[in-house]
């Protein structure tokens, strides 16, 4: 269970705070949908939780909480522990988040080298197996490419398989559909609700597209200028949105789209 | 892959043709008349002409380039003016004592820039960030003659280690000349380390900025396993192509240095043949030294295919 | 940060500055006469004369002045001709691209096979070694092709952005995109670019000079000092150093401004 409370980072070079104030839950299991216009503090929520904010050049406070465990304020060295075991990122563009000189097996099997002592082979069989479970055809040659080699629903499925390869509690969806086509996008919605079904993994889907939420996410959040302005049943929100933000990106889906969902 | 390197190849050969044939032509324009310059206004116009019979003067253009290109390859240099005898006898000896030059300078600076671009990244940032910089920016500054002549006085004249201007043979006493071309090998490369040194820095700070970083950091790495599993492998395309178009550079240095420290390497004798206007042997040279630039950057683009296999596919790294 | 960044070029300035006013008033006034050889043979460094005296009785300070001169009008006078006529070239191939955009981008890559000074080294023995204004000629044409590479893709990658398509499509001529919207985008580039090319001018100017083929006398630059200054190094090691410590703190104090500029850029991206 992810439990965040009272979120605020502020970044050194900005004047406004980026994250003013956020509580959030995620029970196990759980799928949330965090959703905001890019600038509303969402990624940067995002990476709080992944640990990933250059620590730095910003400052926060408030709690995160995984399983009881604090993540914001634990030491780097406890962190490295808790990324790629306890929680996997997904990020937006696959092409760009991949290494373009190691090959695709070697990265989906990374956190593996990285926290486990598994052999070569034992590693390979597992990654070989993480393939499979996101759906990536013929995966034994899959794992001698490299990324450049790969399409790009197949990079984001790699970098799925990466990401739960250590079968992780908490999976972290940056805007992971958002660079993709969208009959792409729709396969990738599918593996996501496949995985959370088999394997009861929580996860955290970030968009600015509430539509793809709606598909994904039985609980949503809608984000502004850093602040929460609403919370709850995705098909509630949608029938009787409260926040004039929410309704604004409500209409902003076009009306053909917002029909044929509901 | 095969086929990528057989087209690298035949990429070579063709610049190596226009390097070759571009030389050719311009000397053809420059040199005006070699037989007329070598005997003296004064000489009977018979002799001038029996004379460019003798150096083939009389064959067109394109005839001659030919013939100059075969003898090229099958080491027949043509003649040279000032000294009467084949370019390559004179030239054979100077051409191994400069690629020596230049390989010590080259191994000298991989070996040292590349350790200190990935300690400067590591120490990079704080307080003494301004101090390394301009200290980086000083050794840039000097220049390599300069650098000769400090040697030159501190090891030359105040503590005998070598003697400039008398270089040792190479086969009798190769110790002694080994030592003579490792001064020079220093002169010419410090500023190009210091080059180097910043080049490899750069790379892994940009490198270090990339998505695929923050990736890594997300399973598990930490910044110095990203640095060695991930962002150096990544910055070293670019290193490789610097590093092969710094051959170039050390060569353009190496005739300045062979100068002051008195190497008789190719750089020195074609000052000597320039001054002279001995056109064979400095066509020779500078064809022979453009060859060896074209050459490394061969390599290096060879080297980062093995690396990069993105560059494979024949086309630019985006 | 910013002030941090700064730094190198207010002390890279302060050093240009520094030895651009020392020079200038080398031009008109030095303290003894640089070519009048009767101050004593070999006197080191004193009060009278700081950087001592040659084998010819010469004052070295003076001598220095006038040769410091020398080596920065050639090398101002170099990287001018590099810059105009590179970034005249780089702006057409780069914006309207095309055949002669890749005729001369072969030609690039063909001149690169061949190391700078050698081509300088090939243009002087063509037009006559030393004069003054042969090595500005030669130093000059080798510099374009560096020039021309650095702007063409600056004007390349300037060439669709939006501002500039809006700028066409308001009927703005192409003479009027390049010098007015896009030149001042390109010097941010052009600008490092220029103090990277003028430190090289010294060097190369300096390298050449001291291969004998570059400024012979009775006109004296930094680099001609050096080479007669090997010649005594024994009796009179100072000659040597004060010039070639000249050299160092010109380029160093250059290369300061052109980190610091490029520090800006950082800045600003």
């Amino acid at each position: 269970m992810l439990v965040i409370k009272d979120l605020h980072v502020k970044f050194d070079n900005r004047d406004r705070e980026a994250v003013a104030g956020v509580s959030l839950t995620i029970e196990d299991g759980e799928i949330l949908g965090l959703v905001g216009e890019s600038g509303s503090g969402k990624s940067v929520t995002a990476m709080s939780i992944a640990g990933l904010l250059p620590r730095k050049q910003c400052t926060y406070s408030g709690d995160i909480l995984l399983d009881g465990q604090d993540l914001l304020h634990a030491k780097r060295s406890d962190l490295r522990k808790i990324h790629g075991t306890k929680i996997g990122v997904v990020f937006q563009e696959p092409m760009s988040s991949m290494d373009p000189l190691m090959k695709v097996g070697e990265q989906v099997g990374e956190a593996l080298r990285i926290h486990t002592k598994l052999d070569r082979q034992a590693r390979k069989d597992k990654v070989i197996k993480a393939m499979e479970s996101v759906e990536l055809r013929d995966p034994e040659a899959v794992y001698d490419k490299y990324p450049h080699e790969l399409s790009g629903g197949m990079q984001q499925r790699a970098m799925i398989a990466a990401a739960i390869i250590t079968e992780p509690s908490l999976l972290l969806l940056d805007e992971p559909t958002t660079a993709l086509d969208v009959t792409i996008q729709a396969q990738i919605l599918e593996l996501l609700k496949k995985l959370n079904a088999e394997r009861k993994m929580s996860m955290l889907f970030i968009s600015h597209n509430l539509n793809v939420v709606r598909k994904l996410c039985r609980k949503v959040a809608v984000m502004q200028k850093g602040c929460l302005v609403e919370e709850g049943l995705t098909d509630e929100i949608f029938l009787n949105p409260q926040h004039p933000y929410t309704k604004r990106l409500i209409d902003a889906i076009p009306t053909r789209i917002r029909k044929e969902g509901s | 892959m095969m086929k990528y390197v057989l087209k690298r190849i035949g990429m070579l050969v063709v610049t190596m043709l226009l390097v070759s044939f571009l030389t050719f032509l311009a000397f053809e324009l420059i040199s005006g008349d070699p037989a007329r310059s070598m005997l003296g206004t004064n000489a009977p116009s018979y002799q001038v002409d029996a004379l460019r019979h003798e150096l083939g003067l009389d064959q067109p253009f394109f005839l001659r380039y030919f013939k100059w290109l075969t003898g090229f390859f099958s080491g027949d240099l043509g003649i040279s003016y000032s000294y009467r005898q084949p370019v390559w006898d004179l030239i054979g000896s100077k051409l191994m004592i400069t690629i020596l030059l230049s390989l010590i300078s080259f191994a000298l600076i991989v070996i040292i820039s590349i350790p200190m671009g990935i300690f400067s990244y590591q120490w990079g940032g704080g307080p003494f960030e301004w101090i390394r910089t301009s200290f980086n920016q000083l050794c840039m500054a000097i220049p390599p003659f300069f650098t000769g002549i400090l040697l030159s006085y501190v090891f030359g004249i105040l503590f005998r280690v070598f003697s400039p201007g008398d270089f040792p043979d190479l086969y009798e006493e190769p110790g002694a000349a080994f030592l003579h071309l490792f001064f020079g090998a220093i002169c010419l490369s410090i500023p190009r380390i210091a080059m180097t040194t910043r080049m490899m820095r750069s790379t892994i700070v940009s490198e270090m900025n990339k998505a695929y970083v923050r990736t890594a950091i997300s399973r598990g790495n930490d910044r110095r396993s990203v640095l060695v599993t991930h962002v150096l492998k990544n910055s070293l395309t670019s290193v490789v192509s610097f590093l092969g178009q710094t051959m170039a550079e050390i060569l353009a240095a190496t005739i300045v240095v062979e100068q002051v420290l008195g190497i008789p390497g190719l750089g020195r004798f074609l000052v000597l043949s320039i001054a002279q206007r001995d056109y064979p042997v400095v066509q020779a040279i500078v064809v022979i030294l453009a060859f060896w630039v074209v050459l490394a950057g061969t390599l290096a683009d060879l080297i980062n295919q093995s690396i990069d296999p993105r560059l494979r596919l024949g086309g630019d790294l985006a | 940060m910013k002030k941090k960044m700064n730094r190198y070029l207010v002390v890279g300035l302060i050093i240009t500055g520094i030895i651009l006013a020392i020079t200038l008033i080398g031009v008109f006034w030095t303290p003894y006469s640089p070519t009048a050889m009767k101050y004593g043979r070999f006197q080191p460094p004193s009060p009278s004369h700081i950087f001592g005296t040659d084998n010819f009785g010469r004052d070295i300070f003076s001598r220095v002045l006038k040769g410091t001169g020398t080596t920065l009008s050639i090398a101002l006078a170099t990287v001018a001709i590099g810059a105009v006529a590179g970034t005249t070239i780089g702006a057409v191939t780069g914006y309207f691209g095309g055949v002669i955009d890749e005729l001369l981008m072969r030609l690039n890559d063909v001149l690169t096979a061949f190391p700078s000074i050698l081509l300088a080294l090939l243009i002087i023995s063509l037009v006559g070694p030393g004069k003054k204004y042969n090595v500005v000629l030669a130093l000059g044409l080798i510099f374009i092709p560096s020039f021309a590479r650095v702007t063409r893709t600056a004007f390349a990658s300037l060439r669709d952005m939006n501002y500039i398509t809006s700028a066409r499509l308001m009927g703005a001529g192409s003479g009027r995109i390049l010098f007015v919207h896009m030149l001042p985008n390109v010097l941010r580039i052009l600008l490092p670019a220029i103090t990277i090319g003028f430190n090289n001018a010294v060097l190369a100017e300096a390298s050449m000079s001291f291969l004998g083929i570059g400024v012979t006398p009775p006109d004296a630059s930094l680099g001609y000092m050096l080479s007669e200054a090997q010649g005594m190094l024994k009796a009179g090691p100072w000659y040597a150093i004060f010039t070639g410590l000249s050299i160092i703190l010109l380029v160093f104090g250059v290369g300061l401004i052109g980190e610091g500029l490029q520090a800006e850029n950082r800045e600003v991206v």
